[in-house]
């Protein structure tokens, strides 16, 4: 890191700490009510605990594991249903007023109703984040094949090549230039949906603990919890944009 | 080599852009056409390469399809491939096995002032640099017919000399017989063996044809000083403002 690198993180941390600090000190003087703000040394103090006893883990499992698979299953579904609109205009003529009014709807408040259809188990957490990223991506893929750069396809057709040669030279890495730029957005996304699904209905998830901590009127517990998901969404996060940064290098 | 007689080119069934247009290729020679904008010039070499159905007349190629590479002003470089994946597309979409097209397009590359540069993606060239991957990328497929369309119209002055010169001296050696599109009449008559003028649009006709006598091998440079070139240019600069003269006074 160079020295004006390390330096600005320094301010940060340096900031970060004043703010921190000075909640601390409210809290301990009682200018703050614990009881509504609790003080940093607290909601830590609750994050060991948590983490301690090794409890969490169930929870984030179940967390991460409807996140995960609601995103994996609406991308494969979503890229599906886009590349068909886009090809196929039967297809398309049907799907895309479809679609667009399922984008227009915030797709969350199908949320109850998926408890109802699948129960409180997994499936409609999974349900809840499929259909928030489904609809995502079939836009994403839709757009990302509709609005190819026609002087490519020109070009490659001039050169002698086919439909195969333009779906893999063309087609496909513009439209998977599209998905990665919107995968990000679907990372936050499956977790709105798992955690709001395990909000609605269910024994288990980081939803669940969060709903727990909010019926018994737990601010430490709350916080330490959203501290948590932020951190877990960070990781994958970062991880995302990896992925994006070595895929699309040529950028 | 080319020969077109009698063209007829309208958009859908409006007034003809271009009318009862002839024109020919000699196998080796270099061919500009030059002529107001809204003459229909572009729309010509559209319809030689089957781009358009022309409403009357007809197209005759002296060569095969694969013999035919095109260059156009807007023509794009796949983003997502290397300047050398790049050249080496057309060869691969010919049949050619990977490495050897590679180890060809990498001498286009030499051969077009472009060493080292194969492995960048075109974001990472310069304007210039890419029309020369764009040459390279045709060239590469050996044409024996190039048709080309104000290829290097939004190159700088200095840029656009020096990719001219490298053009002339490649279709010079390699016998290539080329038909160039242009609005510039000093280009044309540099390069050109023959110039037709196209009249003003629409029912746009050919109204003259020069032949240009000066050597070759040519020196774009130098061929502005042969004792020929300042009275055909007069000729050509005459006969084009009086075909826009004559619109004016129509209007």
């Amino acid at each position: 890191m160079s020295r004006q690198r390390l330096g600005l993180a320094l301010r940060r941390f340096a900031a970060l700490a004043v703010v921190l600090g000075l909640w601390e000190a409210l809290v301990r003087f009682g200018v703050l009510n614990p009881f509504y703000m609790p003080a940093p040394s607290k909601i830590g103090e609750t994050l060991f605990a948590l983490f301690a006893d090794g409890d969490i883990w169930t929870h984030v499992e179940a967390t991460f594991g409807a996140a995960l698979l609601g995103l994996l299953l609406g991308v494969v579904v979503g890229a599906a249903l886009g590349t068909a609109a886009a090809l196929l205009p039967r297809v398309g003529e049907i799907l895309d007023p479809a679609m667009t009014v399922m984008n227009a709807v915030p797709r969350i408040i199908l949320a109850p109703l998926f408890v109802i259809w699948f129960g409180i188990g997994i499936a409609s957490k999974i349900a809840v984040t499929f259909v928030l990223i489904a609809v995502l991506f079939f836009f994403a893929v839709y757009s990302g094949i509709k609005e190819v750069d026609q002087r490519l396809v020109d070009r490659v057709r001039t050169l002698g090549g086919g439909r195969a040669v333009l779906l893999q030279e063309v087609y496909l890495p513009a439209v998977t230039a599209w998905a990665l730029s919107h995968l990000k957005i679907a990372v936050g996304f499956a977790f709105t949906g798992a955690v709001v699904g395990e909000f609605v209905a269910s024994s288990r998830g980081l939803g669940y603990l969060l709903s727990f901590a909010q019926s018994t009127y737990n601010a430490a517990l709350t916080m330490a919890l959203l501290l948590v998901i932020v951190v877990f969404v960070f990781v994958l996060f970062g991880l995302a944009a990896r992925l994006e940064k070595r895929l699309l290098r040529w950028r | 080599m080319l020969d077109v007689s009698d063209l007829t080119l309208s958009y859908g069934s409006g007034e003809p852009v271009l009318e009862g247009a002839d024109l020919r290729v000699e196998p080796g020679q270099f061919v500009s056409l030059v002529g107001p904008s809204g003459s229909g010039k572009s729309s010509l070499l559209r319809a030689i390469i089957g781009l358009q159905q022309p409403s009357a007349g007809k197209v005759t190629l002296g060569v095969e399809r694969p013999e035919l590479g095109m260059l156009f002003q807007d023509d794009a470089l796949l983003p997502w491939r290397t300047a050398l994946d790049n050249v080496a597309l057309g060869l691969r979409i010919r049949g050619k096995p990977r490495p050897r097209s590679r180890a060809e397009a990498e001498g286009w590359l030499g051969r077009l002032g472009l060493a080292g540069f194969g492995q960048r993606f075109p974001r990472a060239l310069s304007g210039g640099q890419r029309k020369r991957v764009a040459l390279a990328q045709v060239l590469a497929l050996e044409p024996r017919l190039l048709l080309m369309d104000e290829p290097f119209a939004s190159l700088d002055a200095i840029v656009r000399h020096r990719i001219t010169q490298d053009l002339l001296d490649l279709v010079e050696g390699k016998k290539i017989s080329v038909l160039l599109v242009t609005h510039d009449l000093e280009e044309a008559l540099v390069l050109s063996d023959v110039v037709y003028l196209l009249g003003q649009g629409p029912r746009a006709r050919i109204r003259q044809r020069y032949v240009i006598p000066i050597p070759r091998p040519r020196d774009i440079m130098k061929a502005r000083t042969n004792p020929s070139f300042a009275p055909l240019l007069e000729r050509l600069w005459h006969d084009l403002s009086a075909e826009v003269g004559m619109l004016r006074r129509a209007a």
